[in-house]
């Protein structure tokens, strides 16, 4: 009896063990996301949330105050504005669209850029360059010429994208090619909308070209190897193993593909947000940020869909 | 009977007897004709093919835009109202270049945002694979919950944020805690927001790098660090030691990646948090120079191509370091792993 409470007292004073101290490393670690998530984002997203319910009055030197005004924002949002909804559902629906195209296209390119041929370096440096280049101010510069172009059609040509994809390769022709294919009208325009919109989908797959990449790479060759020992084709290689392996990568592609087309600020309704914060007339502000949760909570929703769709798909090789 | 008498042949021939014996069989024409005249062969040429034309292609669509701009930058304004110039200047001038390098202080604004990129980069690529290093390798209480957390802050735009970040910033407090003494601090206009967005691993898409690291550290095997935990080395040091100097591809991919996402930057460097220009900035210098303003049949078409001038200025660094970096670059996300 008395010895065992003597070793009791004993495993108290022992230090503290192997996993404990590493726990409390991991802390350590991770410790700036904590005190920046607390210190910083929390208070940010919740007076976030409190804006779009209320209405500002800035009081010069003593800050600010807020009114509550209930679910005023939301209303003149949703019912009062008279673009936001349409630029919404519009963007919603481009972004159906265009994800598939994105997904499917790095994906492909991917695995083109992953195999063995003559001057594999120099079109993998050419394919990461929009990753490099052409965001923010560049492609805010490209909006305002692409405005220009459209007003000015013809003579010379701006370099903004988009509009030259026109010049590139002619939609009758496509048309015609598909439309004598009996594969249906809705295909065919999806068809169209996306070779019509290539430069777009080029410029915003370079991250996940890379994500792709950095998956096949993962891929055990040892696994090619047996199947073309078995006498697999291609096509039956890439059904049966490239693409079950390269599932996860799909699903957190699609997922940051959303994301990503959702944030960028080449976004319709993030710039039309964007506008609304700088010109709007009636409680400007207040109103952008109730704008902005809207649109994000209809992402999100978005994004478990998509997630739900697709993890039904997904192959892990190991589970752990 | 039989089996023995082979056996014991194919013991004698040596492995290069029994290759000129093979050969010897078909003539150079026959090899030749069985080499390329196969489908196999023929399926494979043109697949190459058509693999090399559409690699082209696609580069031709990724780097038209940036030719056309380069080479419209060169364009004088006769050019412009001259219908048979299409891509190549007939009256090739320097004027756009030279005068918003000179009236835009390009110079001042080069090495501003070479010095907040370079700080920036630096800071969220050490902070986020301190982060990463922390979510993969150690198992503590909440760390699924706090892994949850940097999902959301890659997922909530700092767009959706602007107001509140903003106000944070403008009348900088933690908790009414420099309230109470009645301290009143406007970070508008300087560098801190940044500072402090990049030390905490909150600033432009931080959560991605944090799960990029993440992946990373997860492929390092765990006996490496368990070696030097039994040498005695501490957590601290065998992380900076050891794995850090490990982990330099992909650091580079990671810094590359910040460092040039915050070069193009016009969220941070901005209004509402810079709204004076104290501090010139690269995308300030995107504006008409008084000595390029004029007024003709097409001044539309001028000033996009002078705003051109200034995006191709502005990147013109930044293509250069990736023209060296690209293959460290394109290595390192490579050697990540990232599995699901």
């Amino acid at each position: 009896m008395n010895n065992t409470a003597s070793v009791k007292v004993a495993k108290k004073k022992k230090p503290a063990s192997l996993d404990a101290k590493k726990a409390r490393a991991g802390w350590f670690f991770v410790l700036p996301f904590v005190i920046g998530f607390v210190i910083l984002y929390i208070p940010m997203l919740i007076s976030s949330i409190e804006f779009s319910f209320s209405k500002i009055h800035v009081l010069g030197k003593a800050g600010y105050a807020l009114e509550f005004i209930g679910l005023e924002n939301y209303r003149d949002a949703l019912f009062s504005d008279a673009e936001f909804v349409r630029t919404l559902t519009e963007s919603i629906q481009q972004l159906v669209l265009d994800v598939p195209a994105i997904v499917i296209f790095s994906l492909f390119m991917a695995i083109v850029l992953n195999q063995k041929m003559l001057g594999r370096a120099v079109f993998r440096a050419i394919f990461f360059i929009p990753v490099i280049l052409a965001t923010g101010l560049i492609d805010q510069i490209d909006q305002g010429n692409a405005a220009m172009d459209y007003m000015n059609s013809g003579g010379i040509d701006t370099g903004a994208g988009g509009a030259e994809s026109e010049g590139l390769i002619n939609t009758m022709d496509i048309t015609n090619l598909l439309g004598n294919m009996v594969i249906g009208t809705e295909l065919v325009e999806y068809v169209v909308g996306v070779v019509n919109n290539i430069f777009n989908i080029v410029n915003r797959s370079g991250v996940q070209m890379l994500i792709f990449l950095s998956g096949l790479q993962s891929i055990s060759p040892a696994i090619y190897e047996s199947c073309k020992m078995d006498g697999a084709t291609g096509w039956e290689t890439f059904w049966k193993i490239t693409f079950p392996m390269i599932s996860p990568m799909i699903l957190v592609n699609t997922i940051y593909t959303v994301i990503d087309s959702f944030t960028s600020e080449s976004n319709v309704v993030m710039r039309y947000i964007n506008r609304v914060y700088n010109t709007g007339s009636l409680r400007p502000r207040e109103l952008s940020s109730a704008m902005s949760w809207i649109y994000f909570l209809l992402v999100l929703a978005l994004i478990g869909l998509v997630s739900l769709l697709v993890s039904a798909f997904v192959f892990y090789q190991r589970r752990d | 009977m039989n089996n023995n008498t082979t056996d014991a042949q194919l013991r004698k021939i040596s492995r290069k007897e029994m290759q000129i014996d093979f050969e010897g069989k078909l003539s150079f024409k026959e090899r030749l004709r069985l080499k390329y005249f196969s489908w196999k062969f023929a399926g494979e040429l043109v697949y190459k093919i058509f693999r090399f034309v559409l690699l082209i292609g696609i580069s031709y669509i990724i780097i038209y835009p940036f030719l056309t701009k380069i080479l419209n930058s060169f364009m004088s304004p006769e050019d412009l109202v001259d219908v048979t110039v299409k891509l190549i200047p007939r009256h090739p001038n320097i004027d756009q270049w030279k005068f918003i390098i000179l009236e835009n202080d390009y110079f001042l604004a080069l090495i501003n945002t070479a010095l907040i990129s370079l700080g920036c980069a630096f800071f969220q690529t050490l902070i986020c694979a301190i982060i990463g290093y922390g979510f993969a390798k150690f198992k503590f209480k909440g760390r699924n919950l706090l892994f949850l957390f940097v999902i959301i802050t890659m997922l909530i735009p700092h767009d959706t944020l602007l107001l509140a970040m903003f106000m944070k910033f403008r009348y900088f407090d933690i908790y009414g805690l420099f309230g109470l003494f009645g301290l009143e601090i406007n970070l508008i206009n300087t560098v801190w927001p940044l500072f402090f967005l990049s030390i905490t691993g909150l600033a432009f898409k931080n959560g991605l790098y944090i799960f990029i690291f993440r992946q990373f550290y997860r492929g390092v095997p765990d006996e490496l660090e368990e070696a030097a935990y039994i040498d005695g080395t501490g957590v601290f040091k065998t992380f900076f030691q050891i794995i850090l100097p490990l982990s330099i591809p992909m650091m580079t991919t990671v810094f590359l990646f910040s460092f040039s996402w915050q070069w193009t930057d016009t969220f941070y460097t901005a209004s509402p948090f810079f709204t004076t220009s104290d501090i010139h900035l690269l995308p300030n210098i995107v504006e008409m120079p008084q000595s390029l303003k004029m007024d003709f049949a097409a001044t539309g078409l001028w000033e996009s191509i002078v705003t051109n001038t200034c995006g191709m200025l502005v990147i013109l660094p930044l293509f250069i370091i990736f023209l060296f970096a690209q293959r460290q670059f394109v290595e390192g996300i490579e050697r990540s792993g990232i599995v699901g």
